[in-house]
């Protein structure tokens, strides 16, 4: 024990004299190992951990398949009444739940806040062992078809829309005109099986029967929904079925009550229905897993880049110490105490490591919930726990053992014993110059291709962001309202009040009718003459629209206030569609069987984040649409809250369904470009310094290996340019057979992938690959000098002196 | 008229630790004429190996002047001087330092590659021929070093601290890695280019190659011993 304890006291001393080294080690694993551990765990979160719900392995999503009379699926959610059937006359699920998400305004309060939305059967509490912090949850009395109007919040909703306060079970609220009395409110701790997508999280719970879900749609058998979500738990007695024996039950079940309900239809003829179960846990993990294994390979790949780079400083540090351990063996090391030497000092640095690699893991569970919450499930469980702590100490135990294993390999324990008598003649420490040689090779051929690779996906994202859209983003807020169902006229008189309340106030600038710029629904056409039929992004705006975005009008006019007003039967399209329909000429003019013409034809608009500009055409808003974008006056900011109180102004009926300014439609949107831009950027500067640092470490152990040659050289007239010419021109070779290794396996990757790869590589990224590799090459000139620097850089006799 | 070659003039060198300051050399004034044969003896760590290394410029001095062939090459850059020891000064290290991964003509060869002039191959061909010649090993030019024995090794570098014409050879305990009679043979090459009129200084601690030298210098805790032999610069 005092062995050990004087052994890691010598190693901090003996790492105390080589800072840079240690940064390098600590920082390199540190930051790599903290990646490997936060994803591992995300993984054993997603892939391994039980869900935190009672008897978790028995709990079923059941999946509705429509097939049509092609044998195709058709659609894969329940239709309303299959769901009802389901619900109400199963017996192989000894709880189910019925679940609907939707979102609303909840009127009642001064805010008018949007909430999402959960309609659940009562069951829903118990299943998912729901802890209140007030009140109750569902019970027998919300059953479904008691139609009872009670609420139960989140905690985050108490907390956030009724201030936390302590009666707020006394209060009632409303949403669509229905009010509900507050019966419970969810603990903190609860934690919400992401039934509707990960990104979900459900502000406010009411019963089964007030879902939004219209009467008329309640009684159609082939209108699937796929708000409309099942879950059960599997009665025990049942639990010796397979899988395939319950989706048949389940399928008989409905599909024969379904046949049944569609015989008269004609449409539905020879169409079936077909339920298929999953484990809750694989449900909840979805797609979420395929992200996580690619995660897994990136963590790894990392992990391989880093340990590849620290193991060549290792090599390095080894022959820096040398006569160190040559001492050691002189005075009567044994070989395996000379282990032991390296052992201390390879596990505390791995020890330090992974100290930083838990900053890593804290940092990076916050960044992924942040970031990746709406996109994986379970994110919320993220912590350290006993599994990451496991991880971590098997991974400084097997690291700290690679390392000094590889260290021990190098080190020629009969030849070190002599190292001190020979005056620097053999070395007890060698690495061949051919292992050299393909050391530096691969690590190029690596660092070419991650560079590269890194640099065309960073290139891609970048002209996402910052492709020129084609429209003005500034100062302008889209606004969805919810209006009451009244008859159209009465729509048309509330909104035409509205839009003069929000002219007359002195920070709106202009009002136009119409949705955001992105958002278009399909529509077919017919053209008139040739009768060609057309699948076209389409939308309704009003003669503001144009001016208001700044998109131009580059053929013909635009929209009059009579063409609103009158619905009438014209249309604007883009320069993309123009051109389709008449490729030679102009489409002013066009007709379509439906008797609309072509007026105008505007440039295109592209979509942030997304390459490919679609056809497009126009149509006029109706004057009771309930979309509207606001245009501010330069540096002014129009509030949510001054735009309920126009609304309020007009009809106390009138509410606020969203509110969002146009910039931040773009952000969203470009969030996943910006994201990618981001992270290739940081992982082709995270490669470029790594690779920096194996070269480094590569050629550093070179350059001591050359000590001798070096001093000689200089003693008998070399400068310092001869000296770094001179290295650099005997790994010239290693780094061209680095680059071409890397360009054949760009090629490969090409060849192989050409369908996929095409829309990224081509031949106009020629120069950028060889600006890769001028980067490369650059960074292997750099790693060549560095060392070198400690000879040339002081009198000669330190070379020659060091040599001895 | 004797001409200097080499003139060093209060020299000083002071190794300094983190506690420690070391005097090495004290105040050390010497000439070398042109043609001169000078040995420095003295016991170990009596400064013998840092005088020849200020003297070959591959250490600096803490203190004093010194002038090559007439010129303060004092305080000449790293670069400055790498030009100055390939052009006049040839050195022969007692563990040879050749390169093992070069034949025999490319180690000999080597100072021409960095001179200024830029020798062509046919020159350098020559001279490197005639330089090993002197040493009797025109024979085993295209052999590596490892093929050689010490002595031959030792007469490689020679040949190799020739090539450049040097104006003074300065020579580090040259049979310290020798049997005696391949010291012996060493050490008859040195005499007969002494007679031909090479300039050479030599670091040695073996009084009796010591006393082959015309002018014997011996140092003590890092001053000259006066002796009637010694030229002192004045």
């Amino acid at each position: 024990m005092n062995l050990f304890i004087y052994q890691l006291k010598q190693a901090y001393l003996s790492l105390k004299q080589k800072p840079i080294f240690v940064l390098s080690v600590v920082s390199t694993m540190g930051i790599t190992l903290g990646a490997l551990l936060c994803v591992l765990t995300l993984a054993y979160v997603m892939l391994i951990k039980p869900l935190p719900y009672p008897d978790q392995e028995r709990l079923y999503n059941v999946e509705h398949q429509l097939i049509s009379n092609e044998n195709a699926i058709d659609g894969r959610a329940f239709t309303y009444p299959n769901l009802m059937h389901l619900y109400n006359k199963q017996s192989l699920f000894e709880q189910s739940v019925l679940m609907y998400v939707d979102g609303d305004v909840i009127t009642s309060l001064p805010s008018e806040p949007m909430v999402a939305l959960s309609f659940v059967s009562p069951q829903w509490f118990s299943l998912f062992s729901a802890k209140m912090a007030l009140g109750r949850g569902f019970e027998a009395s919300e059953k479904v078809n008691s139609y009872n109007p009670v609420a139960v919040l989140s905690y985050e909703t108490w907390q956030n829309k009724f201030d936390g306060t302590a009666n707020v079970l006394e209060q009632n609220l409303t949403l669509g005109g229905n009010s509900y009395r507050i019966i419970g409110v969810l603990a903190a701790s609860n934690i919400e099986a992401p039934l509707a997508g990960a990104g979900f999280k459900t502000e406010l719970y009411l019963p089964w029967d007030y879902n939004s879900v219209s009467e008329r749609e309640r009684k159609r058998w082939g209108n699937d929904d796929g708000g409309l979500i099942f879950v059960g738990k599997l009665d025990k007695k049942y639990s010796g079925y397979s899988k395939q024996k319950i989706d048949q039950i389940l399928t008989r079940l409905v599909s024969d009550n379904w046949q049944s309900e569609v015989a008269g239809h004609a449409f539905f003829k020879d169409w079936s229905i077909a339920l298929q179960t999953k484990t809750l846990k694989s449900f909840i993990v979805s797609d979420g897993e395929r992200s996580v294994y690619l995660l897994l390979i990136g963590a790894l790949g990392l992990l391989l880049i880093a340990c590849a780079n620290i193991a060549n400083l290792f090599v390095s540090r080894t022959v820096e110490r040398q006569q160190q351990l040559a001492i050691s063996a002189a005075v009567g090391a044994s070989k395996t105490q000379i282990f032991h030497n390296i052992l201390a000092e390879t596990g505390l640095l791995m020890f330090v490591a992974i100290v930083l690699a838990q900053f890593i893991i804290f940092i990076g569970f916050s960044a992924l919930q942040y970031y990746l919450g709406d996109f994986l499930p379970r994110i919320d469980e993220l912590e350290l726990n006993s599994f990451s702590f496991s991880i971590s100490t098997l991974l400084l135990v097997l690291l700290t053992v690679v390392f000094s294993l590889l260290c021990r390999k190098m080190i020629n324990y009969h030849a070190l014993n002599t190292t001190l008598q020979s005056s620097g003649k053999g070395s007890g420490i060698q690495v061949s110059k051919r292992v050299r040689n393909i050391l530096i090779s691969s690590q190029i051929a690596i660092a070419t291709t991650l560079v590269f690779i890194n640099v065309v996906l960073y290139k891609d994202a970048s002209e996402l962001v910052n492709q020129p859209l084609g429209y003005q983003t500034e100062n302008i807020t889209s606004v969805v309202l919810a209006l009451p169902s009244v008859e159209k006229g009465l729509q048309v008189q509330k909104i035409n009040e509205l839009k003069s309340e929000l002219l007359a106030h002195p920070k709106v600038k202009n009002v136009s009718q119409a949705m955001r710029p992105t958002g278009f629904g399909t529509l077919a056409l017919t053209a008139s003459i040739t009768e060609q039929r057309y699948t076209v992004l389409g939308k309704d705006v009003d003669e503001q629209y144009f001016n208001m975005l700044e998109q131009e009008i580059i053929a013909g006019e635009n929209f009059s206030a009579a063409d609103i007003k009158d619905d009438s039967s014209v249309m604007i399209v883009n320069d993309v569609f123009a051109k389709k329909l008449a490729p030679n000429g102009s489409a002013i003019g066009f007709k379509f069987k439906n008797g609309v013409e072509i007026i105008g034809v505007v440039n295109s608009i592209n979509v942030p984040g997304r390459q490919r500009i679609e056809s497009r055409f126009y149509y006029p808003a109706s004057l009771a649409r309930n979309m509207l974008l606001i245009e501010q006056h330069q540096g002014q900011v129009f509030s949510r809250d001054e735009m309920i109180t126009a609304l309020k102004k007009v009809d106390r009926k009138l509410s606020l369904f969203s509110f969002t300014s146009l910039n931040e439609y773009k952000n969203q949107r470009l969030f996943s470009s910006q994201t990618t831009a981001v992270t290739t950027l940081v992982l082709a500067i995270l490669t470029l310094f790594l690779s920096g640092l194996g070269l480094y470490g590569i050629l550093n152990y070179s350059s001591q290996m050359r000590r001798s040659e070096i001093g000689t050289r200089m003693a008998i007239g070399a400068k310092g340019k001869d000296i770094v010419g001179l290295v650099i021109k005997d790994n010239a070779g290693a780094l061209v057979i680095g680059l071409a290794v890397s360009f054949v396996v760009l090629l490969v990757l090409y060849l192989s992938f050409s369908d996929s790869l095409s829309a990224y590589i081509n031949l106009e990224l020629l120069p950028l690959f060889m600006l890769t590799m001028g980067a490369i090459a650059l960074l292997s000139s750099l790693a060549c000098y560095i060392p070198l620097r400690q000879f040339i850089k002081k009198p000669v006799i330190h070379s020659l002196k060091g040599s001895e | 008229m004797s001409t200097a070659i080499l003139s060093l003039h209060n020299i000083g060198k002071i190794f300094e630790t983190e506690e420690l300051e070391t005097h090495a050399l004290k105040s050390i004034n010497l000439i070398i004429n042109k043609g001169d044969y000078v040995s420095i003896s003295g016991p170990s760590g009596c400064g013998k190996s840092t005088l020849l290394s200020i003297m070959g410029l591959l250490d600096v001095s803490s203190s004093g002047e010194y002038f090559i062939e007439g010129v303060n090459v004092t305080d000449l850059s790293l670069d400055d001087a790498a030009e100055v020891r390939n052009a006049k000064i040839g050195f022969i290290f007692q563990s040879f330092n050749l390169i093992d991964e070069l034949s025999v003509f490319d180690n000999v060869a080597l100072p021409l590659r960095y001179h200024a002039d830029k020798p062509n191959n046919a020159t350098i061909k020559k001279r490197v021929t005639e330089c090993l010649e002197k040493v009797a090993l025109s024979h085993r030019i295209s052999h590596k070093p490892n093929q050689l024995s010490g002595g031959q090794q030792q007469r490689v570098a020679i040949a190799r601290a020739l090539v450049a014409n040097p104006a003074v050879l300065l020579v580090d305990e040259p049979t310290g890695n020798l049997d005696s009679k391949s010291g012996d043979q060493v050490m008859d090459v040195l005499d007969q280019l002494n007679k031909a009129g090479t300039t050479i200084c030599m670091v040695t601690h073996d009084p009796r190659y010591a006393d082959m030298a015309r002018t014997k210098v011996q140092l003590l805790d890092g001053t000259i011993l006066q002796s009637p032999a010694i030229k002192i610069a004045s």
